[in-house]
C-alpha cells in the first residue's frame, strides 16, 4: 500500500487527537492528507517527534496524543521505546511510516531495510498493543480499535512501498516560531487553559 | 545521606514546588543522580527516566506546549549529545526549556573524562546562542523560578549548571579554584 492511501485510512484515529509528525515523509504526506494546521510538524530533530509527543501527553494526560514517524526517525531513537513502554498513557498512539527507505533524499536504503520486525521490537521494549499493518482494510481496522483503546501505549507499523517521488521541500507553510504558536494555541483550546501567558510567550 | 546532600535536597524541593513543576524527564550523572531520585519520587511531577539525554529535552517541549511547567536533569556530558536537537528543535521553534545539568570538568573535578565537557561545553552553548547560568551553593537554588522565567522571556532553553560544591561537596579541595 501506498504511505497516503494508508495514512487517510487513520484520519478518523486523527479527529480528536492531537497530532505530532517527525520530518520528511510522515509530516509532509500527513499534511498532504489532511492540512491539519493544528498539528506539530518537525522539521529536523530526526527521530524525537515521539519524544515530544510523549511530553504532550503527560502535560494533558486527558488528551490522546498521536506520534507519525517513518521508520527512518524511529531508528534514530529505538530507546523512545523503552520511554513510551514505561511512561506513555493507556491512549497514546506511535504510528511508524515503514518502507524501509530514507524517502525524502530519494529513496535512498536505510539500516535494516524492510527486513526489520518494528512491532517485535516494540513488544519486547514492553509496549503491550503493537501491531504491523500491511494492507488498507487492515490499517481501517486498526484504526477503528485504537480510537477507544485504553491498552497501550500502543505502536503500529504501517508496511508501506517505498516511492518514486519528487524531492520537495516541507509543504507546510509555517516553520520555526510559527509552528510553535499555531500549535500552543491550539492547545490552548483544546485544554482550556494558558500555554503562553498574559503577554504572549 | 551527608547533612549537605539534605539540605541541599531539601532547597531544591522547595524550588521544584514554587516552579510548579508538572513534568520532569531526565538521565542522571554521579552529581546529578540524587536530583532525579527526589523528582521521581514525588507524587506532583510526572517523572520520565529516559534512554538518551535528547529524549528528555524533546519531552519537556512537548510539556511546555501544553502549559505544563517542566525541567529536565542531566550530566554535562548528556547535554553534549543533544546540542542538535536543542538547536533543531528548540532554538529553531522559540521553544524554553529548563535544563538543570552537572557543572562538570571545573578544576574541583578530577575525572579526566570530564575534563573536555569543562572546556568546551559553555563555548558550544555560546556559540548556539543558548544562555547558562550557574548555581554554586544551597541558596542558589531559590533562584530557579526566576531562572525559569528568564529562560521563557529568552524563548530559548535555559542552562543551569549545578556545580560540584551544590551536589557534593563544598568543603572539597579546589572548590574555591571553580568559583
Amino acid at each position: 500500500m501506498k504511505t497516503r492511501e494508508a495514512l487517510s485510512r487513520l484520519t478518523p484515529l486523527a479527529d480528536d487527537s492531537v497530532v505530532v509528525c517527525s520530518l520528511g515523509m510522515a509530516a509532509n504526506e500527513w499534511w498532504a492528507v489532511t492540512e491539519d494546521d493544528e498539528a506539530f510538524y518537525l522539521h529536523a530533530a530526526m527521530g524525537f517527534a515521539s519524544s515530544l509527543a510523549l511530553g504532550v501527553a503527560l502535560g494533558a494526560p486527558d488528551q490522546r496524543v498521536l506520534a507519525i514517524s517513518g521508520d527512518g526517525s524511529l531508528s534514530m531513537n529505538l530507546g523512545t521505546l523503552l520511554t513510551e513502554a514505561r511512561n506513555a498513557p493507556a491512549s497514546f498512539v506511535h504510528v511508524v511510516i515503514a518502507n524501509g527507505v530514507y524517502q525524502t533524499v530519494g529513496a535512498t536504503p536505510m539500516a535494516g531495510r524492510a527486513d526489520t520486525d518494528h512491532a517485535a521490537i516494540a513488544a519486547g521494549a514492553g509496549i503491550p498493543w503493537a501491531r504491523r499493518v500491511d494492507s488498507l482494510d487492515e490499517v481501517e481496522e486498526a484504526a477503528a480499535e485504537l480510537a477507544g483503546s485504553q491498552a497501550g501505549p500502543h505502536l503500529l507499523v504501517l508496511g508501506v512501498e517505498a516511492e518514486d517521488i519528487p524531492i520537495v521541500p516541507p509543504p507546510q507553510p509555517y516553520e520555526g516560531a510559527e509552528m510553535k504558536y499555531r500549535f500552543g494555541r491550539a492547545m490552548e483550546r483544546r485544554l482550556g487553559r494558558q500555554v503562553f501567558g498574559d503577554e504572549g510567550y | 545521606m551527608s547533612v549537605h546532600e539534605t539540605a541541599m535536597l531539601e532547597a531544591f524541593d522547595a524550588a521544584v514546588g514554587e516552579l510548579g513543576l508538572k513534568v520532569s524527564a531526565g538521565l542522571p550523572d554521579d552529581w546529578t543522580r540524587p536530583l532525579l531520585d527526589h523528582l521521581r519520587g514525588r507524587g506532583d511531577v510526572a517523572h520520565v527516566d529516559v534512554a538518551r539525554e535528547a529524549e528528555a529535552v524533546a519531552i519537556v517541549a512537548g510539556a511546555f506546549l501544553t502549559g505544563a511547567p517542566s525541567a529536565a536533569v542531566m550530566g554535562a556530558t548528556g547535554l553534549l549529545t543533544c546540542l542538535g536537537e536543542l538547536a533543531t528543535l528548540h532554538v529553531r521553534h522559540h521553544i524554553p526549556a529548563l535544563l538543570l545539568v552537572s557543572e562538570r570538568g571545573t578544576p574541583d573535578d578530577g575525572r579526566i573524562y570530564q575534563e573536555v565537557q569543562g572546556r568546551r561545553l559553555k563555548p558550544a552553548l555560546d556559540a548556539l546562542d543558548i544562555p547558562w547560568l550557574r548555581v554554586d551553593d544551597i541558596d542558589g537554588l531559590r533562584a530557579l523560578p526566576h531562572a525559569q522565567r528568564w529562560g521563557r522571556v529568552q524563548k530559548r532553553p535555559l542552562v543551569v549548571f549545578l556545580s560540584r560544591a551544590l551536589l557534593r561537596d563544598p568543603e572539597a579541595p579546589g572548590a574555591l579554584l571553580a568559583r
